[in-house]
């Protein structure tokens, strides 16, 4: 097993900003891994997935995705990575196909790769006729079934997630975690997820990084931390590192 | 490929079939609108409509009818008075407009040698410019009756002949000449003037909506993108930005010269359409004398425009184009800059302003007065702004005033790489998506936290 992700040091700081958003923090995906970031609002979860998906500039440090940087190969990074924002939206006058097939002609090097990708997408997101229709008639969940499609029909080697449930009822929130796993175990695809629901991390992740005022305070896999915390779950583990700052 | 992909989808998502519904819809609406302010002043020029009402038996206005009838021009429709309430008569008629020649006319001229009046009634219409076409008309015809009143007692009185009168009439033919740059055409300036406002005003028109399209295209095309975060998931994608960015503008080019298309074919035939039969109507003071300008002789001021060097040459719209080009390029980069900034609907609509006041100020100002005769600060500032080198570009090439014109393409090229340089610069940096302007404050670096703007 590689390493598909490998940040180093990483920190930013916007202009006109006395604290680091996000400061020296390091931490390491593998191949067909699902490596979940979280952290409570403005611990920097967001910021570390931007400059990550070459979106926003680092301060300082380097990441590197598939051996390529993000500071000197963002191009090469791009062609390895997917990247599903937090509520998200997609073209709402395009239909759920041409979406797809859009997003595919970005990737793709020949029409056939693009055929294959968007048969797998549309095999993936399950929205069957409904493809036909304008996405502007989708429900929430439709279209982030749709997004998730179209994050991992690529097969890209690390695929970026904020929130990839956020705003979907149960039923839709656990197909798309299975979804998830499932990718990972049958086709060795990485993730890196940010998330707020610790149920869904400890359901879905292999290893969880808690951040919080832009610093990487704990790494490690789910059982292991609550084991060193002494803990009977997730949420207890993320309650003692955010709230009492007790880094074991 | 993945250029053109992008273009596509830029494309597809302005050129909807809405978008085109209302583009049509605006050009239809410009050519019946033509045809109806039109048809009104064509209604309101025509001599056959005045009704007239002879209340006077002697043989002297009998002479006088008969020689107004016989005139290719007038087609007067007589009617009799059953009272002498004009309002109920003219009612009871179902006309808007009256002559009538009172009985004694005749008798007062040729017996008591003192003028006399002829009545004219006209129902009030406060219906626009043509409502006041039809007493213009009218007034024609009783001018008419004055001038055959004057021959009748001119030939009887003092015997005189038709040649002899028309001396009297006119002693003098005026030929006038207009100057400009140097150059000299047979031409009344008036009549000039005419049809050079009438060529002139098409494209400021053009330039007002052709601006307006574009800009509020692209900062509506880069915000939406913002606001719905596909712009994130879009330049994550192994695309350059500058690919992104250039389908984006490329893309707002295409619509906005499509939707002008639209919109100038509609101008277009909206002008032929009203001033079609002002044109053959065009009536201009030149002394005493009267000079009409037909529509055969717009051509003969076709040709004098030419010979003083005011008509517009091959070169002088490829000269144009080229600041239209780079009139609409500056909006784009300006609006992609404004766009980008947006957070919600509402601040895209604040953040059209800026651009609106840009567009029409030049605009109102070139249509209304010269800026050359504006005082040295207000044409300071009115030259400041990009636009209005644009609005008057057309003039200057039609007056040959290329001092001006180069100076303006110049400020314009100028303008334009500083309003590239920054959106480029902006899209290639973290400023598209750390800078906001939310409608009512104005935000920079920082949203929710400390983190990161927009961070969750």
């Amino acid at each position: 097993m590689g390493t598909v992700l490998e940040v180093k040091e990483l920190s930013k700081k916007y202009p006109k900003k006395e604290n680091f958003a996000v400061e020296k923090i390091s931490f390491s995906v593998e191949e067909g891994e699902i490596f979940a970031l979280i952290g409570p609002n403005g611990a920097g979860k967001t910021t570390t997935i931007r400059m990550i998906s070459t979106l926003i500039q680092a301060t300082e440090g380097d990441a590197l995705v598939a051996g390529h940087s993000i500071i000197k190969e963002p191009d090469k990074v791009r062609e390895c990575i997917t990247y599903l924002p937090d509520e998200a939206g997609a073209y709402k006058t395009m239909t759920g196909q041409k979406y797809l097939e859009f997003m595919a002609g970005l990737f793709a090097k020949d029409s056939d790769m693009l055929n294959k990708y968007v048969e797998r997408g549309k095999a993936i997101c399950g929205l069957g006729d409904r493809l036909n229709e304008k996405i502007g008639g989708y429900s929430r969940g439709m279209i982030r079934k749709l997004l998730l499609a179209r994050a991992v029909m690529t097969e890209p080697k690390l695929a970026i997630m904020d929130e990839a449930t956020s705003g979907l009822d149960v039923i839709n929130a656990l197909e798309i975690r299975k979804m998830i796993k499932a990718l990972a175990k049958e086709h060795n695809m990485s993730f890196l997820l940010s998330s707020h629901n610790m149920l869904e991390i400890e359901y879905v992740s292999d290893r969880v990084g808690i951040m919080t005022g832009g610093k990487l305070m704990v790494v490690g896999r789910i059982d292991e931390l609550k084991e060193r915390y002494q803990a009977a779950n997730l949420e207890e583990v993320f309650e003692r590192v955010v709230k009492n700052n007790e880094v074991r | 490929m993945k250029f053109g992909n992008l273009l596509k989808k830029e494309l597809r998502e302005l050129i909807t079939v809405q978008a085109l519904v209302s583009m049509i819809f605006t050009m239809v609406l410009l050519i019946v609108m033509g045809q109806i302010m039109g048809g009104a002043m064509e209604e309101g020029f025509d001599t056959s409509k005045i009704t007239l009402c002879n209340q006077d038996d002697s043989k002297f206005t009998a002479a006088v009818l008969e020689k107004v009838d016989n005139s290719e021009d007038n087609d007067i429709n007589y009617v009799e008075l059953q009272s002498d309430d004009y309002a109920a008569e003219m009612e009871r008629l179902g006309i808007k407009s009256l002559v009538i020649i009172p009985q004694g006319y005749g008798e007062s001229i040729t017996e008591k040698h003192e003028p006399a009046p002829v009545k004219f009634v006209s129902v009030f219409q406060s219906g626009g410019i043509t409502s006041s076409i039809g007493s213009i008309s009218a007034s024609d015809v009783i001018g008419e009756i004055e001038t055959v009143c004057t021959d009748e007692v001119l030939l009887k009185n003092y015997g005189l002949s038709d040649d002899e009168i028309s001396l009297i009439r006119a002693p003098m033919q005026t030929v006038e000449y207009t100057v400009n740059n140097g150059k000299i055409a047979e031409v009344s300036p008036s009549a000039l003037g005419a049809i050079y406002m009438m060529q002139s005003m098409i494209a400021p028109f053009a330039i007002f909506f052709l601006l307006l399209m574009a800009s509020q295209m692209i900062m509506t095309a880069i915000s939406t993108e913002k606001i719905d975060k596909t712009l994130e998931t879009l330049l994550s994608a192994p695309v350059s930005r500058m690919s992104v960015l250039g389908a984006k503008m490329l893309a707002a080019v295409i619509t906005a010269l499509l939707n002008a298309l639209f919109m100038i074919v509609g101008f277009v035939f909206y002008i032929v359409g009203m001033m079609g039969t002002a044109v053959n109507e065009i009536t201009i003071n030149a002394g005493p004398n009267t000079i009409d300008v037909p529509a055969d002789e717009v051509t003969n001021v076709g040709q004098a425009m030419a010979e003083l060097g005011l008509a517009l040459t091959p070169m002088s719209y490829v000269l144009f184009a080229l600041q239209l080009f780079l009139t609409i390029a500056i909006g784009l980069a300006v609006s992609l800059i404004l766009g980008a900034m947006a957070t919600d609907v509402k601040s895209v609509q604040t953040l059209t302003i800026p651009i609106m006041v840009a567009v029409m100020i030049p605009f109102f100002i070139t249509m209304l007065t010269d800026v050359n005769s504006m005082s040295a600060g207000i044409k300071l500032i009115v030259y400041a702004i990009p636009f209005t080198h644009t609005y008057t570009a057309l003039t200057n090439l039609m007056n040959g005033d290329m001092l001006m014109y180069w100076i303006g393409l110049a400020y314009q090229i100028i303008f334009f790489a500083v309003c590239m340089f920054l959106a480029v610069r902006m899209f290639t940096t973290d400023r598209l998506f750390t800078m906001s302007f939310a409608a009512g404050k104005k935000k920079t670096f920082g949203k929710k936290d400390q983190a990161a703007p927009e961070e969750q």
